[in-house]
């Protein structure tokens, strides 16, 4: 019982270490995007005044039973692959509900928030939100292309499909995957650009492109949820490229250990977030087949260089 | 009397009756022939003693019908969603006419699919796998259009299955000397090494049924043009008697070589070879089936161009040839079963309600229509593979035994593309039938009647179930795999294993969904409950405009442009020209021989005049 | 335009209130010739993120309203619909001498002169068009009111409907609007 208890709490402080995570890191990106842009910016927690005042509007308009449940799938598909997601290298605080995590349940457990959304938006009725719908799920099969190419390639080199076990080897050996395959993690990082939706890949969200598409008819409080639910999503996958490609993040066991290790964390996810968010300062947005036919390209090439590296 | 007699008599007898009855009401004709395939399953699921046979010989052939644990797997699934699909007929034909030449064959289907279940020897299966044939293209054929282009097509696909398998058979018997199944495998038929032909020409047989490329050109015309009660049977059940033989032959050449012998290089790179050349056909077959869902407009189309693609994923299964992949085209052939015919039903339901299956006519039916949304959602859910339906198990088994125990890696890519571009089409269905705006013209669509909601929330429930415990699956699947001839298939009620070691534990996830479902959920409804109001679709953010009634707010025209623009040319290659063009050929040279076989009785009568004088002239030099 | 104001307020209001003023989506809907200014507030020069304020598609996810400028009878109608359609609590700045007392356009058949009668104001800015300095000093206006609990119109508009109904039926000539459905 008191293992349980532990994990519930565990679990629990997950949840809080993503949600707040990931709300600053929204914060952080539009300080630093201004700061290009050669003004100050919102201060660094505004996405919690969002999310605040998003929560406290006094009337919610929902279009029907799927719109009102489209938020709530959305916090479940974050919520359960947090749980499946080793945050910190064998560390007491951080104990997931995790018995191995397989990286195959994570890639469709990623699409189920998505297909939530999708059909909330699609009982709005709005030609605008089904439009958009369809832009994001055909930029989707884009992506997963060369995602699961690199995955395939890692999984194939170290025969295994648990990210605790590709942790452990990083552990063993002491080089990174991001060395021992660079093919794999470039591959995965081109199709991260697509993952986190900067530029030019954002053109399923933006304010100007379809009045924003999937979410124009949402407010209130399923807007805040919603918010919520992407900026978990963020925080995860990012730690899911850490974990797989930078050796993940751990210092030890005891309490000043987890302190330095969730350091360690905070400081690769962002290093590594800063990427799509550097090219989305430049870039101008693709239409979607030209975004499709990009990550078609040179990007499922490096994948297929990747399994066969892999394979030899 | 045996009960194998009594199953296959009640069928028979119930379809007579049904086609008697069929003058005086569609109705009784209907609750006949549900009650005689209710009755089968009950004495199916009841009386049959795995192992038990029996012999007779009927014109000095030697027949034996029995039943092993292989068979039974896959008689759940026809007799089950059998049942299940009568009764749903019994409100789909309620106004149509003819329906005693409908339920007739349709129940002769069912009888010719549990006859193939009960064959033991080759002969018995070939009498069946024909009445199986003919009656279901005389359903095909029911609504009088198309014959000539569907209709025919079909014909002439599975009478070149039947005639290769025929042929298979033949030689079986030629070099074997024996019509038993199990004699034939004991004695080796299905080596590779040694006979070449005999597999290939079943496994062409089989793979019309099961459509794999390249012959699965019949499928999407023959699905659509049915009555949709029947397609229900027809890809949940029908298209599983080809994985059926296929398991059966596939089965048996990639197990250990049965009389023990070494295998010569020859041999594995020909074994190989064929696995190899399987699976790809497989992954193609995934491939254009997903393609070409996405563009349809028509859901029924849509549905069965996805049973195409899903069926795909079946023949990868079974060609990789180890314990897990057997076990996921197994697994995936019966889960299939279940949510096509579930999706089948909805489709079926929709068009009874609303008149007709064309996305771009009618859509907004979640109000109206809220069971048959809520299975077609747990349906959909099941066919893409998402966690924690049953669909994500046999999603999970395929992948990992296409990574841990093939060589096959760029196939898993292939497999992936085609599984993700299924949400796609997935979203299509909801959305083109669902969601979206509600019109004026489906106001008047009310719900489904009960005998039409009952089996599709079975089936959705059945779904849910076997997601959480899938070990209720394994359990038939690992009995039907020792029987093959795999040895010590182990399994679990919820925790998945692969061979490396990893392991999926489904309990915890399911427990993990629930729990943060529960207080999600709570937290979004509880929070500004006064202030919640719901409103309806034409009540949308137009930048203020208030459109007008006969303004069109819907978008179901070209719905995947983006996509289809970016893969434009995989859509450019279809099988179909292929095939017309090979027809064309073959007509020119038939053309070329009519000069000489005319048909014309004098042709002939001059034919024999001019042999004869050719005789008689020529005797000398001829006969000496 | 005050509605009760209690000079306590509870906690949670306050932190609710708090909240409120510093993230303010503003309905991007550019009404009359005013909207010149907004790109001009809102980009670098004259910065207004750093105050919370954003951009928003809908007015599903919108809460100030700003109304550029004069008002057309014909997109007054669209205006009265938008407003309807944003949620509670939600704020209107009417922006130029035009929505105060018709301004440049005080005689013209088509344009209305005081927006107050048709739909609630919270902050009026003045001046033809106002500078940028002018609609960020409008926005903390409005800022200073949330934080005093005064800026509630949205449940003024409700509870005096029949009244705001009367003006607007009697402008618009072909009123055409589904019915309210609070």
């Amino acid at each position: 019982m008191e293992d349980l208890g532990i994990k519930i709490i565990g679990a629990l402080l997950t949840v809080v270490l993503a949600f707040t995570v990931g709300m600053t890191y929204g914060g952080i990106v539009r300080k630093l995007t201004a700061r290009v842009q050669n003004r100050r910016g919102p201060v660094v927690w505004q996405n919690f005044l969002d999310l605040l005042k998003l929560q406290s509007k006094k009337t919610n308009v929902a279009h029907g039973f799927m719109g009102h449940m489209a938020p709530v799938w959305i916090i479940i598909a974050a919520g359960t692959v947090l749980m499946f997601i080793p945050i910190l290298n064998g560390d007491l605080w951080f104990p997931n509900l995790t018995f191995h995590g397989d990286l195959i349940f994570l890639l469709y457990m990623m699409v189920f928030g998505s297909l939530g959304m999708a059909l909330g938006a699609g009982q709005t009725g709005n030609p605008n939100s089904a439009i958009g719908v369809t832009r994001g799920l055909s930029q989707m099969v884009g992506f997963e292309i060369p995602f699961v190419l690199a995955l395939v390639a890692l999984m194939i080199q170290y025969k295994t499909t648990s990210i605790q076990d590709i942790m452990a080897i990083q552990a063993e050996t002491g080089v990174w995957m991001m060395f021992s395959n660079p093919f794999a993690f470039l591959a995965a990082l081109f199709a991260s650009l697509g993952m986190f939706r900067y530029s030019p890949f954002d053109i399923v969200g933006a304010p100007a492109e379809l009045a924003s598409g999937p979410m124009s008819e949402f407010g209130g409080k399923y807007l805040g949820t919603m918010m919520t639910g992407g900026s978990i999503f963020a925080f995860i996958k990012l730690t899911l490229y850490v974990d797989l490609f930078m050796g993940g993040a751990g210092f030890g066991t005891g309490f000043i250990a987890t302190i330095i290790g969730l350091g360690i964390l905070l400081l690769k996810t962002f290093s590594l977030y800063m990427v799509p968010v550097f090219y989305g300062w430049i870039s101008p947005r693709y239409r979607t087949e030209q975004a499709i036919r990009y990550f078609w390209g040179w990007p499922t090439a490096l994948g297929v260089i990747a399994v066969i590296w892999a394979i030899f | 009397m045996n009960s194998f007699f009594l199953i296959l008599l009640i069928l028979f007898a119930g379809a007579g009756l049904s086609f008697a009855l069929g003058k005086i009401s569609s109705i009784i004709s209907g609750t006949v022939a549900f009650l005689s395939i209710a009755a089968a399953s009950a004495l199916f699921f009841t009386q049959i003693e795995m192992g038990s046979f029996i012999e007779f010989s009927l014109g000095g052939i030697q027949l034996q019908w029995g039943i092993n644990s292989y068979g039974y797997l896959f008689g759940i699934i026809v007799l089950g969603l059998g049942t299940l699909a009568s009764l749903y007929s019994i409100s789909y034909m309620q106004n149509k006419e003819r329906t005693g030449g409908f339920y007739f064959n349709y129940v002769l289907v069912i009888a010719g699919m549990t006859g193939i279940i009960f064959s033991n020897d080759f002969v018995s299966f070939f009498i069946f796998w024909e009445i199986m044939t003919w009656a279901s293209y005389l359903i095909i054929i029911y609504s009088g259009k198309n014959v000539k282009k569907i209709g025919i097509k079909y014909m002439i696909f599975s009478a070149v299955g039947a005639y290769s398998m025929l042929t298979a058979i033949v030689m079986i018997k030629g070099t074997y000397d024996t019509f038993l199944i199990s004699e034939a495998i004991n004695s080796g038929a299905f080596n590779f090494v040694d006979n070449i032909y005999i597999p290939i020409l079943l496994l062409i047989g089989f793979g019309v049924k099961a459509a794999t490329m390249p012959l699965h050109v019949w499928a999407p015309g023959a699905y659509n043009n049915a009555p949709t009660s029947f397609t229900v049977i027809f890809s949940g059940a029908m298209s599983k008697m080809g994985v059926l033989g296929m398991g059966l032959v596939l089965g048996h050449i990639f197990t250990v070589d049965r009389s023990g012998n070494l295998i010569n290089f020859f041999s594995q790179f020909s074994v190989i070879a064929l696995q190899q050349t399987i699976m790809w056909l497989g992954g193609i077959t995934a491939v254009i089936g997903t393609l070409y869902a996405l563009i349809q407009d028509d859901a029924k189309k849509l549905l069965a161009y996805s049973s195409i693609a899903q069926l795909g994923y079946i023949t990868v299964g079974l060609a990789t040839g180890t314990k897990l992949g057997v076990m996921a085209a197994l697994f995936l052939a019966v889960v299939h079963g279940i949510f096509k015919g579930a999706l089948f039903m909805v489709v079926g339901a929709v068009e009874r309600q609303a008149g007709t299956t064309d996305m771009t006519k009618i859509s907004g039916l979640i109000r109206k229509m809220p069971y048959t949304f809520l299975t077609a959602l747990i349906s959909i859910i099941a066919l893409a593979g998402i966690p924690p339906l049953g669909g994500f198990v046999g999603k999970w088994m395929l992948y990992e035994a296409l990574i841990t125990e093939s060589n096959s890696y760029f196939l898993v890519i292939v497999i992936f593309f085609s599984s993700t571009a299924a949400f796609l089409y997935s979203y299509r269905f909801l959305f083109g039938l669902f969601l979206g705006q509600e019109e004026k013209e489906t106001e008047h669509v009310k719900e489904a009647p009960i005998t039409m909601v009952i089996p599709m929330l079975i089936l959705a429930v059945l779904l849910v179930i076997t997601g959480a415990f899938p070990g209720l699956i394994f359990a038939p699947i690992a009995q039907a795999m020792e029987f093959i001839g795999f040895k010590d298939v182990t399994w679990n009620m919820s925790v998945l294993n692969n061979v490396w070691g990893n392991e999926m534990n489904l309990t915890y996830l399911g427990i993990t969904i629930a729990v943060v479902f529960a207080s999600i959920f709570a937290f979004l409804t509880l929070k500004g409950l006064k202030g919640t109001r719901y409103i309806g679709t034409k009540d949308i953010s137009t930048s203020g405009e208030i459109p007008y009634d006969n303004e069109n707010l819907t978008f179901q025209i070209d719905f995947f442009q983006p996509f289809v623009r970016a893969a434009a040319p995989m859509y450019k290659r279809s099988m179909d020209k292929i095939w017309n063009e090979l027809g064309n050929g073959l007509e020119a040279l038939f053309n070329f021989t009519r000069k000489i076989y005319t048909g014309n009785g004098q042709t002939y009568a001059l034919f024999v005049v001019v042999f004869l004088v050719l005789l008689l002239l020529l005797k000398d030099t001829l006969f000496i | 335009m005050t509605s009760n104001n209690n000079d306590k307020q509870t906690i949670v209001e306050y932190i609710k209130n708090w909240s409120r003023k510093h993230s303010l989506f503003v309905m991007a809907y550019g009404t009359g010739c005013g909207a010149i200014e907004i790109p001009a507030t809102m980009t670098s020069r004259y910065d207004a993120e750093r105050f919370g304020i954003r951009g928003a598609a809908t007015p599903r996810q919108a809460d100030v309203l700003l109304i550029t400028g004069y008002l057309a009878t014909k997109t007054l109608k669209r205006v009265i619909r938008v407003y309807e359609q944003m949620q509670d609590p939600k704020y209107v700045i009417a922006f130029g001498s035009c929505t105060i007392n018709g301004g440049m356009y005080y005689d013209s058949y088509n344009t209305i002169n005081a927006l107050d009668r048709y739909i609630p104001v919270d902050v009026y800015i003045n001046g033809c068009m106002p500078r940028p300095e002018a609609v960020i000093s409008g926005f903390v206006q409005l800022q200073k009111q949330i934080a005093e609990g005064n800026a509630d119109n949205g449940t003024k508009y409700k509870e005096n409907l029949e009244w705001y109904r009367t003006n607007q039926t009697k402008i618009i000539k072909n009123w055409r609007m589904p019915d309210y459905n609070w």
